[in-house]
């Protein structure tokens, strides 16, 4: 235990201080799966740290953040359309061809092979260009989903298919390089750079995560169409003869999915710089399965932005996590030695935890349903046996 | 009685017209309907009610006719039309979202948009509107509570509370006391005599006769989608409604005799069963060859107990014989391998698997006897369907027409063969002839009538008191989950059987 001297009191009272300001008003607000996945996030962090002390060392914080924030971009997103009972698989593929666009159209020209390259045009013409694109696609998968009937799992599944080849097509199997362009910056630069971190302490997708989570919480827990977004979710009936223009609301919701996926999608090429068809596959699972684990529910209806956050932070803490967590002993013959983890485990432990995180919400729910059925039927017998006691008693009375 | 005949009705359907993929719903069908008056609207069960309520919803478009509100020709697109013209429809399955609180859904479709879908919630001065609006409706409630949290009867109050955020004029009320408690209906009645007073119109959908002759101020009938007449109140009374709504075809014949049968062993006997949910035991002995009757108001628990008995949801507690020996099912399989079968009240969903063929759907539960190495002996498969749909007379083709083309009564007869071919010793029809036509109801029930003469013993649930006392040789009736009681053959009448499933608490609050 002599091995964990890093660990001082007030590393305990930080930590035990942002779970209960974390906590608390969760648990006030009404946010029980929230509240419960924050307070795994605090002290999965807080194990990482009595392992590590380098998991809060500023270079990892730093590059942490950054990761969160490009996943929790479009998880955000993606959750409109899982809150109204839809799914989105197009994501990940979104996020790829936004970047593989903005590295065709604004990537350096390369006189001597234009085929590495991009066309060189300025990035205020290439990043537009692509965000108009990822939106148009979200327009098309919604207008398919609502006025044609369409599943979502299917059309979205083509999606997902169709745009990846599009990609492969654009870049011709092979990976388009940006180059010298400024944008490179956005990704790994930031605000406030120190000595330790020149890049800046504050990384510049962390402000455009903080600008689209403002957003977010406003349009989905502030507005109409956010009430909307949650009516369509718990009961799609109720809202129709509610006179809520549900095929509206519905492709809304996949325009800003996949406007998102092109935001991240910027994010990515920028961080990444050079990019293939590769860029962003699997990435609409991640999205999903930060959502679930913020307490967002696949059968729609449920979910906060707050969770998500979390949910994403909770993904992204493990990757790295599993880069990070080590285990220093001494072995028998007295020499210090350092257990990590095999880097190969990375998936068996994210599909566990989404596995256990779901058992966990679902044994809780039985439990507490059960406890509420009790409850009703004690409520009916009281009421039964009071109805049919008054009759009795004014015929003696 | 409300309005001068020169002054238009606030409200008339003329000549209304709706196909639908091979049957025609409603043919030429009229309403009227005055400012301050509560119509009921009456019929069997498939006689177009509904559906000419949805065109006045505006949920369905008429094929023909027309609608006039104080005269003035209209057209509704969508139910956003309708709501413009401030009509609300409260459906009979509640259209609530359960996740958002009650303010939320008072005002759900109806929120001020000052900058379209994106203006921000008014949330203070919807919960301060709903609060007014609840206590109108006599709820107590906190307008931030979760719909999730509510009875049935408190969430029908706040159904009524969005019809009132409308501004409505005209509500529509489908069934709306099918799953209240008595006290529950008792409030409605309350409510909606306090609305019929404040000049609000009222469409009144009701099987209950007791309630309709206690509300309305005038009836409206319907049969087979057509429209029969109107009664004034003082000129209705429950036999002249019944002779309309059922017209000639309900006679003598209607039901198949009922010959007198001499007492037989009991085959099933049911003691103290303690269904999930329910507040106390429930005990009846159904002997060989009998018809068994469950009669009680939806929501009584009877598909609960047949659930119990069929294993769905198995009992907690009590015991049950069948014949003589100790029958405790754990899950359907185990109930299936004793001969108790359920034909389930929602058969599409229940029932049968829709898009297999009748074939299929006949050999589904005993599929394993079906199998030789196991492979499929499809020979043998089709030879029983056919020997099935011979004996019901499925109007069909082939055997090898999917489940899903079939009209309601020949489904049902697919999920009666599929039964028979394996013989049962006790047959649970839930609701037999839901949704079934007139002519397919009198086979279904002549069917019935052979197999208990076969010996094959049937509990029978059924919400139409007609069924009940046409058919069962003995009647147990149920309310709020309990037995009230179990009626002989020389005792059933719908009076008596009525007063036992309303319980006493109801007839008190008709009386006006």
């Amino acid at each position: 235990m002599i091995l964990f001297l890093h660990i001082k009191l007030i590393h305990i009272l930080a930590f035990g201080g942002v779970l209960l300001a974390g906590a608390v008003p969760m648990r006030l607000a009404g946010l029980r799966r929230e509240m419960g996945m924050f307070v795994s996030l605090i002290c999965l962090a807080f194990a990482l740290f009595v392992s590590n002390e380098d998991f809060l060392g500023q270079s990892n914080v730093i590059n942490t953040t950054r990761q969160i924030s490009m996943l929790g971009i479009f998880a955000i997103g993606i959750s409109f359309v899982i809150i109204t009972g839809g799914i989105d698989l197009s994501i990940g593929s979104i996020v790829g061809l936004t970047g593989v666009l903005i590295a065709k159209i604004s990537g350096q020209y390369y006189p001597d092979n234009p085929a590495a390259g991009g066309m060189g045009y300025s990035l205020w013409i290439g990043i537009p260009a692509a965000l108009a694109v990822a939106a148009l696609i979200g327009l098309i998968q919604g207008l398919l989903i609502t006025r044609l009937d369409l599943q979502s799992f299917i059309v979205t599944l083509g999606g997902m298919l169709l745009l990846r080849g599009v990609s492969q097509t654009i870049v011709k199997g092979g990976t388009l390089s940006l180059g010298d362009v400024p944008l490179i910056k956005l990704a790994n630069g930031g605000l406030f750079p120190t000595v330790g971190s020149p890049d800046g302490t504050v990384p510049y997708p962390l402000l455009i995560f903080v600008g689209v989570i403002l957003v977010a919480a406003y349009v989905l827990h502030f507005t109409v169409f956010g009430r909307y977004v949650y009516a369509i979710g718990g009961n799609r009936e109720a809202a129709e003869y509610s006179g809520i223009p549900v095929k509206r609301v519905e492709t809304l919701t996949y325009v800003i999915s996949a406007l998102s996926g092109g935001i991240a999608g910027v994010c990515y090429a920028a961080y990444i710089g050079q990019m293939s068809q590769q860029v962003g596959i699997a990435y609409e699972l991640y999205a999903i399965a930060a959502a679930v684990l913020g307490g967002v529910s696949l059968r729609g209806g449920e979910g906060t932005v707050v969770g998500v956050i979390i949910g994403s932070c909770i993904m992204k803490v493990i990757e790295n996590g599993i880069n990070m967590f080590q285990w220093i002993y001494r072995d028998r013959d007295g020499i210090r030695r350092l257990w990590r983890l095999d880097n190969n485990w990375t998936f068996i432990i994210i599909g566990a935890v989404i596995l256990v995180a779901v058992m966990l919400d679902q044994v809780v729910h039985i439990f507490q349903a059960r406890r509420r059925t009790r409850k009703a039927g004690a409520i009916a017998a009281a009421a039964a046996a009071a109805a049919a006691v008054p009759p009795q008693a004014a015929k003696v009375g | 009685m409300n309005a001068t005949s020169s002054q238009p009705p606030l409200l008339e359907m003329r000549g209304i017209t709706k196909r639908f993929p091979g049957v025609v719903a409603l043919q030429d069908v009229q309403l009227r309907l005055h400012k301050g008056e509560v119509l009921a609207l009456m019929g069997e069960n498939g006689a177009g009610k509904s559906t000419l309520m949805k065109i006045l919803g505006g949920a369905y478009q008429p094929d023909g006719g027309q609608i006039l509100i104080q005269g003035v020709p209209v057209t509704f697109n969508s139910v956003r039309d309708a709501k413009r013209a401030c009509i609300a429809l409260i459906h009979q399955e509640l259209m609530l979202a359960p996740n958002l609180d009650v303010a939320g859904n008072i005002f759900l479709g109806n929120e001020r948009k000052s900058m379209g879908l994106l203006s921000p919630l008014t949330r203070r001065q919807m919960n301060k509107a709903a609060t007014a609006l609840l206590r109108r409706v006599g709820l107590t409630c906190p307008p931030t509570t979760p719909v999730a949290r509510l009875t049935v009867g408190e969430m029908q109050m706040v159904e009524i509370a969005k019809a009132l955020a409308l501004e409505a004029r005209i509500i529509i009320m489908d069934e709306p006391t099918s799953s209240l408690t008595a006290g529950e209906s008792q409030k409605l009645f309350q409510i909606i005599r306090q609305l019929r007073a404040e000049g609000m119109a009222i469409v009144y959908i009701s099987h209950r006769m007791e309630e309709v002759l206690a509300l309305s101020d005038r009836i409206t009938i319907l049969r087979d989608g057509r429209y029969v007449g109107d009664l004034e109140r003082a000129q209705a009374t429950h036999e002249k409604i019944v002779s309309m709504m059922v017209g000639r075809e309900l006679s003598a014949n209607y039901f198949p005799a009922k010959p007198a049968k001499p007492p037989t062993e009991p085959v099933l006997v049911v003691d103290n069963l303690l269904v999930p949910g329910a507040p106390s035991p429930v005990s009846f002995t159904a002997h060989r060859g009998e018809i068994l009757g469950f009669a009680g108001l939806v929501g009584a628990g009877r598909t609960e107990l047949m659930q119990a008995i069929f294993g769905v949801t198995p009992a907690l507690g009590g015991t049950m014989l069948l014949d003589g020996l100790p029958f405790a099912p754990q899950n359907t399989r185990e109930a299936i391998a004793r001969g108790v079968y359920l034909a389930p009240e929602d058969r599409k969903r229940h029932g049968l698997v829709l898009p297999m063929t009748i074939a299929q759907n006949t050999s589904l539960p005993d599929v394993r006897n079906y199998a030789s190495l196991g492979f499929l002996n499809r020979s043998k498969e089709r030879e029983v369907a056919r020997h099935e749909v011979q004996r019901f007379r499925v109007k069909t083709p082939s055997i090898e027409v999917k489940a899903v083309n079939l009209s309601g009564g020949n489904q049902q007869k697919v999920v009666l063969g599929k039964w028979l071919a394996m013989r049962p010793r006790i047959l649970i029809l839930d609701e037999p002839t839901r949704g079934i036509d007139v002519g397919a109801k009198a086979e279904i029930y002549r069917h019935m009538a052979e197999l208990a003469a076969q010996g094959i013993t049937i509990l029978m649930v059924s919400s139409e008191m007609e069924e009940v006392i046409g058919m069962s040789d003995r009647v147990v009736v149920m309310q709020e989950r309990r037995v009230r009681g179990i009626l002989e053959r020389a005792e059933l009448s719908a009076h008596r059987i009525g007063q036992l499933m309303t319980g006493h608490a109801d007839r008190e609050a008709l009386a006006v």
